[in-house]
């Protein structure tokens, strides 16, 4: 996934990342955004399970 | 016509001089720069010790710690003696012939790396020399950690002089075999395979922690690990914080070990005037390295917790996260470095419990963390990786990464890894060096070892329990 037609070092000037240019980046962004959204709503339910057996 | 000739003369000398200052002040920041990742890789050390120190019982706190620091004191004088040689040497194999950059083979190894003939000059002070001792304390620190990755798993029960030996064969010699072959712009793994491996997952991390597996094989469980029926108890170490507090240590000399990896531009060793380069002499930036730490971090915490809410896993968590990204932190966009480390972090328990189900007693995890976690970046890297060149050169002249160079590369740190590790602890049972008597660990290594005692007021250890009280 060299971001460039070229397979030289050479001819980079500028962003050398995986997937620049493609749609990569920014679905990369979004699934890690998701996920961290998604481990706080499961860690917050599986918490609140955990607390109930201690309710009087 | 005069006048005009001696103000370019002085603009000239005026040039020059700026010039030789701007030199001088390249050279010795290249020389700090270096200098800088040694302290900041013995925070490194620091945090195994506390690791180690606290994942041990009350009984063993204090020889678990003699161990670790025998180990980093060994392996600095013996990667004086032979490793800096070996990883000069070996690049392109055996017999050690030169390689296509110029930099390796018996010959140049001969010319700049034993201590003493010539080529002592290189290996002490020199006015004329500001790279080599700042190099050697780099790649002797590198060495040092792969021998403490091994110290974890083999605590409570391993005899300090074999582990010594153990620490010697891993950290001098076996890793240095991988770092010259996978490591270096002449190493066959590069240059055939163009296995990339700029922070070292595989050939420190995966090396280290599969030589760790094969001393397991031969050392065993620790007593109490392991039922009649084959079951596994947890062994509680007698400070958790302590322990979680290393790991935390271990990630801030990191950043020491990853800026180590970086070849500063402008001087005459230097891949680029300009450029910072990897050691592959490709480019890289300090800022690339922080985005994707930084990322690499988070999500195998992340991930971690999600599976054990346990801060010892999650920062094993964050760890594993880094060495999941580290063979491509030059080149990874920061949010897929975060899914990949996320994913790292969810495997690593599961993992460690695979190999504790077949009778592998390793204390701390280390197998899994840097063995297991370091050859799926390797992978990870081929798959997401492929087609970046992985030298500097004209596009079809040079090696790319590929997802099977990286298995090749995989495939290769695990046996140089296994292999040594399996072997010398097999030699060193027969010779009765690898563990101490029952007697001994039952009463406690610090008890017959070490004429102190951690915590003189304190009692006992916490009760050993099931690892695995629901199944």
């Amino acid at each position: 996934m060299f971001p460039y037609e070229e397979a030289s070092w050479s001819v980079v000037d500028g962003a050398m990342f995986m997937g620049w240019g493609s749609a990569l980046p920014g679905g990369a962004t979004l699934v890690a955004g998701l996920l961290c959204v998604l481990v706080l709503v499961y860690g917050q339910r599986s918490e609140a399970q955990k607390a109930k057996r201690f309710d009087k | 016509m005069e006048q005009q000739l001696a103000e370019l003369a002085a603009k000239v000398a005026e040039l020059e001089a700026a010039s030789a200052v701007a030199a001088v002040t390249n050279t010795m920041f290249a020389e700090t720069f270096y200098y800088l990742t040694i302290p900041l890789m013995i925070i490194i050390h620091a945090g195994f010790l506390a690791y180690e120190m606290g994942a041990s019982r009350l009984k063993n706190v204090l020889s678990s710690g003699v161990k670790n620091i025998l180990a980093f004191a060994f392996m600095i004088p013996t990667f004086y003696f032979f490793g800096w040689w070996v990883y000069w040497g070996f690049p392109t194999g055996l017999p050690g012939a030169p390689g296509p950059a110029g930099i390796s083979g018996v010959e140049y190894a001969n010319a700049i790396a034993w201590g003493w003939g010539e080529s002592a000059q290189y290996m002490g002070p020199n006015i004329a020399d500001q790279a080599s001792g700042v190099f050697f304390g780099a790649f002797a620190l590198f060495a040092a950690t792969t021998a403490s990755i091994m110290s974890g798993a083999v605590i409570e029960r391993i005899q300090t002089v074999g582990f010594v030996i153990l620490a010697v064969v891993l950290g001098s010699f076996a890793w240095v075999v991988a770092a010259a072959w996978g490591w270096h712009a002449d190493g066959w793994l590069v240059t055939q395979w163009g296995v990339h491996d700029f922070g070292a997952a595989g050939l420190v991390h995966a090396v280290a922690g599969f030589f760790a597996l094969g001393v397991l094989i031969n050392l065993g469980p620790r007593i109490g690990k392991f039922n009649a029926d084959g079951s596994a108890n947890h062994i509680p170490g007698h400070n958790l914080p302590l322990t979680v507090t290393g790991l935390m240590l271990i990630i801030v000399g990191f950043w020491g070990f990853l800026m180590a990896c970086v070849i500063v531009p402008g001087e005459a060793w230097s891949w680029s005037a300009s450029t910072p380069t990897t050691i592959y002499g490709t480019p890289i930036t300090l800022s690339a390295l922080s985005f994707n730490i930084l990322m690499g971090i988070s999500g195998g915490i992340i991930g971690s917790w999600v599976l054990t809410r346990d801060p010892f896993w999650m920062m094993s968590g964050a760890l594993a996260g880094i060495i999941s990204v580290a063979s491509g932190l030059d080149i990874y966009y920061p949010a897929l470095a975060f899914i990949i480390a996320f994913s790292a972090g969810i495997l690593l328990k599961p993992c460690a419990d695979f190999l504790e189900n077949r009778g592998i007693d390793d204390a701390v995890g280390a197998v899994t963390v840097h063995g297991t976690i370091g050859l799926y970046g390797l992978i990870m890297l081929g798959i997401w990786g492929s087609g970046f060149p992985a030298l500097q050169g004209e596009a079809g002249s040079v090696p790319t990464i590929s997802l099977m160079g990286q298995i090749v590369g995989a495939v290769v740190f695990f046996l140089i890894g296994f292999v040594p590790g399996y072997v010398v602890s097999l030699v060193l049972k027969m010779l009765g060096m690898l563990r101490i008597p029952q007697g001994a660990e039952e009463a406690g290594m610090d008890l017959v070892k070490v004429p102190a005692r951690g915590y003189p007021e304190w009692g006992d250890d916490a009760p050993v329990t099931p690892a695995h009280p629901a199944e």
